[in-house]
């Protein structure tokens, strides 16, 4: 972990008026059309993560970062904010279009969640000991962020707020132009790839139509760009075909798949064609009829996409987050309500399901962002994101298994709305189908430490599968490059279990993709917060960040493990590590018989990394399985023709299937 | 074997059984899966075919109560016994210790999900730390994993249907009539009939079903499969083949199932693999996998291969079907769902395969381990150059619904995964 890391964008706006002296928290670049145009070229997004090998270059890479910075830049707008004001300005900020909800706190009388009864008593020492001065005492407001009621488009949003909810009721209303077919099936319902080629058909227009403005003057330098653009159009629709989304088995070798990658992305491009592929990428496979986190994390980038060109006004001067949450409560939120009813209309299937053992069947963003919404106050723009505590009035980890609890929080909060939609879908004990959640609620230190926890999860289940990123384009905005400040990504027995090319290549991932060793900060993410001492003491004075203590990956008694997180944020803050503690930490992975201990790298292991390694297995040195590397098959082959195995619901898809 | 007996008990209350005893019931399994040839010969004195279960152990209870409880009824399972449900631990070792105390009465085959890469990916290792705190036992698992065997032949089975144990509120079918299939429900009670129908023709096949909508190719029950059996014709049964998954392009004989070296993981390509991941579809020859692994196969393949092979009927799981049983291809071949409801939101029922015992002596013969496709069948000899579906035993599928769950208590919240801590 570098310390000396510095955010790529601009320092925030708000440093000012910040109180306190801390540095500002990293944000996404927002790229200067005036100041970058001659020289920023637009990439037509192509494939690049191929194998299991490209997941860990991929997590050293430039768009890895930028995911990070985004993804952690939106949950820290929703944590509710402190605000300290004189009596008399206590009215002033009342109204903001994201409908904050505003609680005048007078901290004695305020009901306090279980997780910060020590605040309490030193409120009330406090008070006793400067009763004179008690009305002089600053009020101390706090904001909540809830979800704004009801689905119709804002007026009072900004425009290019508005434009977006528009844009996903035009998407939403072509449910009505494809019915569901009511003819068998086995589960999934072919009438989703008739809506999909619609959508795909209209996305173009769509966007021109509804992008924010700011974004579609990137187009204007390049007209002749624009023509190319065109004149490739065939070509284009080729490849959202092949690569956008579906899987790329069968036709052809990678070799030639690589080789037209690069040939496309050599040719000018505008914005819409790379923006085009995150949104088309965000409502699911049409050719596998499921949807999952990857195509959630698709349409997440669109949104960072659009931020990086400047497609939120107000943004370059954001104070404190706002633009953020209107982003989350009034794009992402409604998002996530034509995707719920995508999979109820069209019963897509959940794109590689674990059944129970997975946290959700098709989302995880709503866990993250609806766990910061109750997550403790913050009172400076710039403190970080708390570890751990709720705000006042939170309902408790535990109430999402009350039916009741769950139904009156899920219309302002996005982790029940998310709770909401599984009661609705699933039968059976909420314990039985839900365990992740079900133990989740069991947390007893805050929403804050929930929030915390989806992050490292979320790192570690979806940005670091290759079931799930394998269909992630690279161009411009989000680069394949090398980020030189990225640390090494931890493996995982998850990890490791995926798909390399060759035996050859297996022992590459085991010896050359390193274990964190005597660095007791573990992998560092780029965008980590760089965070001053004491500051997430909040809930108890000297707590270090827990995650630093644990460097390498540590399969836990829940098993769902994976990578340990590599945006531990304040590496130098982790005093109870001893040195080499790696070693003691042992993750408790033991050792798979099979495991091969390879011979390279392995100086740089520390005592379990055995333990911590996996070679997939491989009978052959053939590639990845892929039935077209197999005996050719007699006659007729049917190069694949969407077959009904993938109508299925939570068909098993191969881990190494490309 | 008291032992045994107490560790049944403990399973088939849905408790976990001390990570020892695991041990020692895995070393016991492998010693007797390692006797099984890699297609075990199953007789057929009243044989319960049954497909994924995935770890939906009370459905697997419910399996039990409809279908008789072991050793009483003969099983095989075609595999998937674990990931994704929540009890895939209970699941495959109560199905295990049956098959240690039991071995002739249990068939267990190799799913695809029987696999290390599989259930780390897909939640049985995850399910096995949660439970014991190491992967200890997920170990043990894998290992017994290796042996199963990859196919059954089931031989024996009767061109006619037992009597069923329930009720019939479906008078019987006229005198003469055959019965190729029956649907039960979980009560027993006879859902609908379908005679054999006379050799050669099929369209009275509507007429019979008595009061059941007239199954069509797009109708449950079995959906396609009574609309598109079409009548087998009359000639003897031939033997049933059981595999997860479906056929190979490497494989035209069984036999060349016998030759392959099991005892390994599951490879990502090969006859091994296809046998545990192909899928039948409505295409002509081979197709590629959207799974990533195996092969589709259309009807000509499975045609051609039931001939060469002298079988009638290859039963098969590995896809849900919503109406818990399909068959297709002139019933050439059945999948076969047993997991209701999977994943707690599907909404499908779940079924198991009835095969009867042949008491009149016009089946199959009985034939050694090994000798099944060279026999003639007992008469199929048709010529090479007609191929011909064999007469397909009479199969009753019980169809049966997700268990209640008011009995199950809630459990204490576990110590969270790593990322909570």
């Amino acid at each position: 972990m570098d310390t000396k890391f510095k955010p790529p964008g601009p320092p925030a706006g708000s440093s000012s008026s910040s109180p306190t002296t801390l540095p500002a928290l990293p944000k996404l670049e927002i790229l200067n059309p005036s100041s970058t145009l001659p020289s920023h070229r637009f990439l037509r997004p192509a494939k690049r993560i191929n194998e299991g090998l490209d997941v860990s270059q991929f997590l050293t890479s430039k768009a890895y970062r930028d995911i990070g910075v985004w993804i952690l830049q939106l949950n820290h707008a929703l944590v509710p904010r402190v605000i300290k004001k004189s009596p008399a300005a206590a009215t002033a900020s009342a109204s903001t279009s994201s409908e904050p909800k505003t609680e005048s706190t007078e901290e004695d009388k305020q009901p306090k969640a279980e997780e910060e009864p020590p605040k309490d008593a030193l409120t009330a020492k406090l008070q006793s000991l400067h009763k004179k001065k008690d009305e002089q005492r600053p009020r101390e407001e706090i904001r909540t962020f809830p979800l704004p009621k009801g689905d119709e488009v804002k007026e009072e949003e900004p425009e290019s707020i508005q434009k977006l909810q528009r844009l996903l009721k035009k998407v939403e209303a072509i449910i009505d132009e494809a019915p569901p077919n009511p003819g068998p099936r086995r589960f999934g319902n072919v009438s989703f790839r008739t809506w999909h080629k619609i959508l795909e058909q209209r996305a173009e227009g769509l966007l021109r139509e509804y992008l924010p403005g700011g974004v579609l003057r990137w187009e204007t330098g390049g007209g002749g760009e624009k023509k190319e653009g065109v004149k490739k159009k065939e070509e284009e629709e080729g490849w959202e075909e092949e690569g956008a989304d579906t899987e790329t088995e069968g036709d052809g070798s990678a070799d030639s798949d690589k080789k037209t990658n690069e040939q496309k992305t050599q040719e000018v491009v505008g914005p819409l064609e790379e923006l085009k592929a995150y949104f088309l990428g965000g409502f699911g496979s049409a050719q596998r009829l499921d949807y999952g986190t990857g195509h959630e994390l698709s349409f997440m980038m669109f949104l960072g996409g659009l931020w990086k060109l400047g497609g939120f006004e107000g943004e370059e001067n954001d104070e404190d987050g706002e633009v953020e949450r209107r982003i989350v409560l009034g794009v992402v939120e409604p998002y996530l309500r034509v995707i719920r009813r995508l999979i109820l209309t069209y019963t897509l299937e959940p794109a590689g399901s674990h059944g129970v053992w997975g946290l959700d069947d098709h989302s995880f963003i709503p866990y993250i962002f609806g766990s910061a919404q109750y997550t403790r106050p913050i009172s400076s723009p710039n403190e970080p994101t708390p570890l751990e505590g709720s705000v006042p009035n939170a309902p408790k980890p535990g109430d999402i298994t009350k039916p009741t609890a769950v139904e009156r929080y899920r219309t302002e909060n996005m982790y029940f709305s998310a709770i909401g939609f599984i009661n609705d879908v699933k039968k059976g004990p909420f314990w039985e189908h839900s365990p992740i959640l079900f133990d989740v609620s069991g947390i007893k230190d805050g929403w804050g430490k929930i929030n915390k926890g989806m992050i490292k999860m979320f790192n570690a289940e979806v940005l670091s599968k290759f079931p799930v990123v394998q269909h992630f384009p690279f161009g411009s905005l989000f680069r394949w490059e090398q980020d030189p400040q990225a640390g090494t990504p931890v493996q995982s027995v998850h990890m490791q279990n995926q798909p390399v090319a060759s035996s050859a290549a297996a022992a590459a991932v085991t010896g050359g993709v390193g274990i964190p060793t005597e660095r007791p900060s573990g992998t560092a993410a780029p965008w980590a917060q760089t965070q001053a001492p004491g500051v997430a003491s909040g809930g108890g004075p000297g707590t270090t960040a827990p995650w630093a203590q644990k460097p390498s990956s540590a399969p836990g008694p829940g098993g769902i493990t994976g990578t340990a997180a590599p945006w531990a944020r304040a590496p130098t803050q982790a005093p109870t590590q001893a040195p080499g503690a790696g070693a003691g930490m042992a993750p408790p992975m033991t050792a798979a018989p099979w495991a091969r201990s390879s011979g390279a790298g392995a100086g740089a292991e520390v005592g379990p990394s055995a333990a911590n390694r996996f070679t997939p297995y491989k009978p052959t040195g053939v590639p990845g399985g892929a039935p077209d590397t197999g005996p050719a098959p007699p006659e007729s082959f049917r190069s694949g023709t969407p077959g009904t195995a993938s109508n299925q619901f939570a068909v098993t898809k191969a881990p190494w299937a490309k | 074997m008291s032992d045994l007996d107490r560790a049944i008990a403990q399973l088939r209350a849905c408790r976990p059984i001390p990570e020892s005893d695991v041990r020692e019931l895995c070393h016991k399994a492998r010693e007797i899966l390692i006797e099984e040839g890699n297609v075990v010969t199953v007789n057929a004195p009243v044989t319960v075919i049954c497909g994924d279960i995935h770890g939906q152990f009370h459905d697997l209870m419910e399996l039990f109560r409809v279908g008789g409880d072991p050793p009483d009824t003969n099983y095989l399972f075609m595999g998937d016994f674990v990931d994704r449900g929540f009890y895939s631990l209970e699941t495959f070792l109560l199905l295990l210790c049956l098959k240690v105390r039991y071995p002739d009465r249990m068939t267990l085959i190799r799913g695809n999900h029987e696999s290390r890469q599989i259930t780390t990916v897909y939640g049985f290792y995850d399910e096995c730390y949660r439970k014991y705190g190491s992967a200890n036992v997920w170990r043990y698992c894998c290992d017994v994993f290796d042996y199963l065997a990859l196919g059954a032949i089931v031989l024996g089975a009767s061109n006619t249907i037992s009597p069923s144990a329930g009720e019939s509120s479906i008078p019987t079918t006229p005198e003469g009539d055959e019965v190729e299939i029956e649907v039960c429900n979980a009560q027993g009670e006879v859902m609908s009939r379908f005679p054999r129908p006379n050799n050669g023709t099929n369209n009275d096949l509507q007429s019979r079903t008595n009061g059941i909508p007239p199954p069509s190719n797009t109708g449950p029950p079995g959906s396609g499969a009574s609309g598109s059996s079409r009548g087998t014709v009359g000639n003897p049964a031939g033997a049933v083949l059981c595999v997860h998954g479906g056929l190979s392009p490497l494989i035209d004989k069984v036999d060349k199932i016998r030759l392959l070296d099991r005892k390994q993981e599951v490879p990502h390509e090969g006859a091994m693999c296809d046998l545990l991941w192909s899928d039948p579809d409505e295409i002509d020859g081979w197709g590629l996998s959207p799974r990533g692994a195996g092969f589709l196969f259309g009807a000509d393949i499975v045609k051609v291969f039931n001939h060469r092979n002298d079988l009638s009927l290859i039963a098969r799981a590995h896809q849900l079907v919503m109406e818990g049983f399909k068959e297709m291809f002139d019933a050439s071949i059945v999948t076969v769902w047993s997991a209701p409801n999977y994943c707690y939101r599907c909404g499908n029922v779940a079924a198991l395969l009835e095969l009867s015992e042949d008491d009149s002596g016009l089946g199959v013969l009985a034939r050694s381990n090994g000798d099944v496709n060279r026999s003639d069948g007992g008469g199929g000899g048709l010529g090479d150059s007609e191929p011909q579906p064999m007469k397909g035993p009479a199969r009753r599928y019980r169809v049966f619904q997700a268990a209640p769950q008011d009995s199950r208590g809630m459990p204490a919240k576990k110590p969270v995964a790593d990322y909570f801590l």
